[in-house]
């Protein structure tokens, strides 16, 4: 270990990265059967690569199934919630942190627990519910019921971010003069920038991503979001169209990619705070 | 202005400045609590509520049946059937979660080039919706064309293509296998950012003492992360044991019922047999069995952060 070994290095790159590739095959391989045209799919002997590369697959998704009508509803809902949850889970979080009021430490113990209450518990009284209230099969209906989830998780989430704030430059702030709020506007939420941006991609992503909810509450292709509407394609083509399916994987992961791309570490200092460090 | 001052400012100011403020901090917690309340404390009382009627989902009509539920669920086969199967996936898939989880976090905490990459994409399939992975897997699970099938025959392994879900113990193998895949980068991310703070004179002493590999990971590594490896087996317990996406796309609780786990039996009762009180029955034994997990992390993370969770 002491003596320089200059083979080291490259071998074991080589062997991390050939394990990587495997965990990561899956997707490499939709990707891959994403752009092969329909008859090679069935070829004998089978082709790994592409012999020729198409986008048809992408056209017939955009152009002859419902999945724009999905993704612009995925947006809507997720985009929607995530704004929600974030105004008040910042207001909340910034309450926990920064003020002391009787049943505080009870509030924060509810929000935690709250976030390990399983949906399953919650789906039938907020379908009856919806359906008395008279929004069921409607985009809200799943923007309230992913706020059950992602509320408390972005609470918490922006309670460990806030909580790890130094609070000398709002004392400086308070003791020059500033209102409290106008303290929270000029030196409490510039420092807090990064962790809503974390919470937020945090939350986007999980709305972006629910299934069971969305299987539940909503069975009208006006308000289904791109989870159930990919596979309501699947069950309900004779024919299982493994290519298209592969393209609609690739397109419904696209904010993914996107995030993983630019705000890699934004994703990074959001996990340190989900309490796993515990 | 330093510290000192401000510190000497407060006290001039008279109160301390929490209770001054006490009443603006009642008002930015109120919309959270109000949400909470409508959507998340009433509901969770509504669900013990129903469990205590008898509905028909189609109509939504019900009747009262006090206790009658909870004795049809305890005495019934299905329940336990389906508790045991719950069982078996969440050990199973967790175990190797942990498994692969510690050893891929203990490789990607070696020097290697484009590590930062390597990291992030092992990410993947923890951030990737359960739909495309589902989709993705049962692609690969394909009878003829799916790869797996293709690359044992390929192979001569066997000559036969292999029904990856379609009976057992196969379906069980294959569930607790893609759920391993999907969710072990948790067990990755929280363990690396453990290992990255392990100091390194404890190596160091353990190489003077003349400490091989394999005694270092146990006597030095596995003990620094034994903290953090009981949050996450309780986290993942958790989140595992009422996983539904996962398993109800894969095999749909098939074949018959050998992978209906729980939370697959709740949504069977409720639009399957339209018996919605009798799935809210379900639902809150579920809560039961996952209460015990969840009262331990809450008392854990209470006690390790010093009163605050």
């Amino acid at each position: 270990m002491t003596r320089p070994n200059y083979w080291k290095q490259p071998l074991v790159s080589l062997a991390v990265w050939a394990i990587v590739l495997i965990v990561i095959f899956p997707l490499i391989w939709m990707v891959i059967t994403s752009v092969k045209p329909q008859t090679e799919l069935f070829r004998i002997p089978a082709t790994f690569w592409p012999t020729e590369i198409t986008f048809e697959h992408y056209r017939t998704l955009l152009e002859k199934t419902a999945f724009l009508k999905y993704m612009r509803n995925s947006v809507i809902i997720s985009t929607s919630t995530t704004i929600l949850v974030i105004t008040v889970a910042v207001l909340g979080a910034y309450s926990l942190t920064r003020f002391t009021y009787p049943g505080r430490e009870r509030i924060a113990f509810l929000v935690l627990a709250t976030y390990l209450l399983p949906s399953v518990v919650l789906v039938l009284p907020l379908y009856l519910m919806m359906v008395k209230v008279g929004i069921a099969n409607s985009l809200f209906s799943l923007v309230v019921a992913y706020t059950t989830f992602a509320l408390p998780y972005a609470l918490w989430l922006l309670r460990s971010f806030m909580a790890s704030m130094p609070e000398e430059l709002e004392w400086a702030a308070l003791v020059d003069g500033a209102s409290r709020l106008g303290a929270f506007v000029d030196v409490v939420l510039p420092q807090a920038i990064p962790g809503i941006i974390s919470t937020a991609l945090f939350t986007f992503i999980v709305t972006w991503n629910e299934y069971f909810y969305a299987l539940i509450l909503v069975n009208t292709d006006e308000a289904r979001p791109l989870t159930t509407g990919v596979i309501t394609m699947l069950v309900t083509s004779f024919n299982i169209e493994w290519s298209l399916l592969m393209a609609a994987a690739v397109a419904m992961s696209l904010p993914l990619i996107i995030i993983f791309v630019f705000l890699q570490g934004y994703l990074v200092r959001g996990f340190a705070g989900t309490g796993v460090k515990g | 202005m330093s510290a000192v001052t401000i510190e000497a400012r407060k006290t001039t100011l008279g109160m301390s400045l929490p209770s001054q403020y006490a009443l603006i901090g009642v008002l930015l917690i109120a919309p959270t609590l109000l949400i909470f309340a409508l959507v998340i404390a009433y509901p969770l009382l509504e669900a013990i509520y129903l469990s205590f009627f008898s509905i028909y989902t189609p109509t939504l009509q019900g009747q009262w049946v006090g206790l009658e539920n909870y004795r049809t669920m305890l005495s019934s086969q299905e329940f336990w059937k389906a508790l045991g199967t719950n069982i078996v996936w969440t050990v199973g898939t967790l175990t190797l979660q942990v498994v692969f989880g510690i050893a891929m976090a203990l490789l990607l905490n070696l020097n290697f080039y484009f590590r930062s990459l390597a990291r992030s994409l092992v990410l993947f399939p923890y951030f990737v919706s359960t739909v495309v992975a589902v989709l993705v897997w049962r692609w690969m699970f394909n009878d003829t064309y799916g790869i797996l099938n293709r690359a044992i025959l390929a192979s001569g392994l066997s000559d036969m293509p292999l029904d990856w879900l379609g009976s057992m113990p196969n379906a069980m193998i294959s569930i607790i296998l893609v759920g391993a895949w999907k969710y072990f980068p948790f067990v990755v991310i929280a363990v690396l950012a453990r290992l990255q703070t392990i100091p390194s004179e404890l190596y160091e002493a353990a190489h003077i003492d003349g400490a091989g590999p394999w005694s270092r990971f146990w006597d030095v590594t596995l003990p620094q992360l034994r903290e953090v490896l009981i949050v996450i087996v309780l986290l993942r317990t958790i989140w595992d044991f009422k996983e539904f996406d996962l398993i109800y796309l894969l095999t749909g609780g098939g074949p018959v019922a050998s992978t209906q786990t729980l939370p697959i039996l709740v949504y069977k009762q409720a639009f399957g047999m339209n018996a919605m009180g009798k799935a809210s029955t379900y639902a809150i034994g579920i809560m039961v069995v996952l209460l015990v997990f969840m009262v331990l992390y809450l008392y854990r993370t209470r006690r390790t952060k010093g009163g605050s969770p």
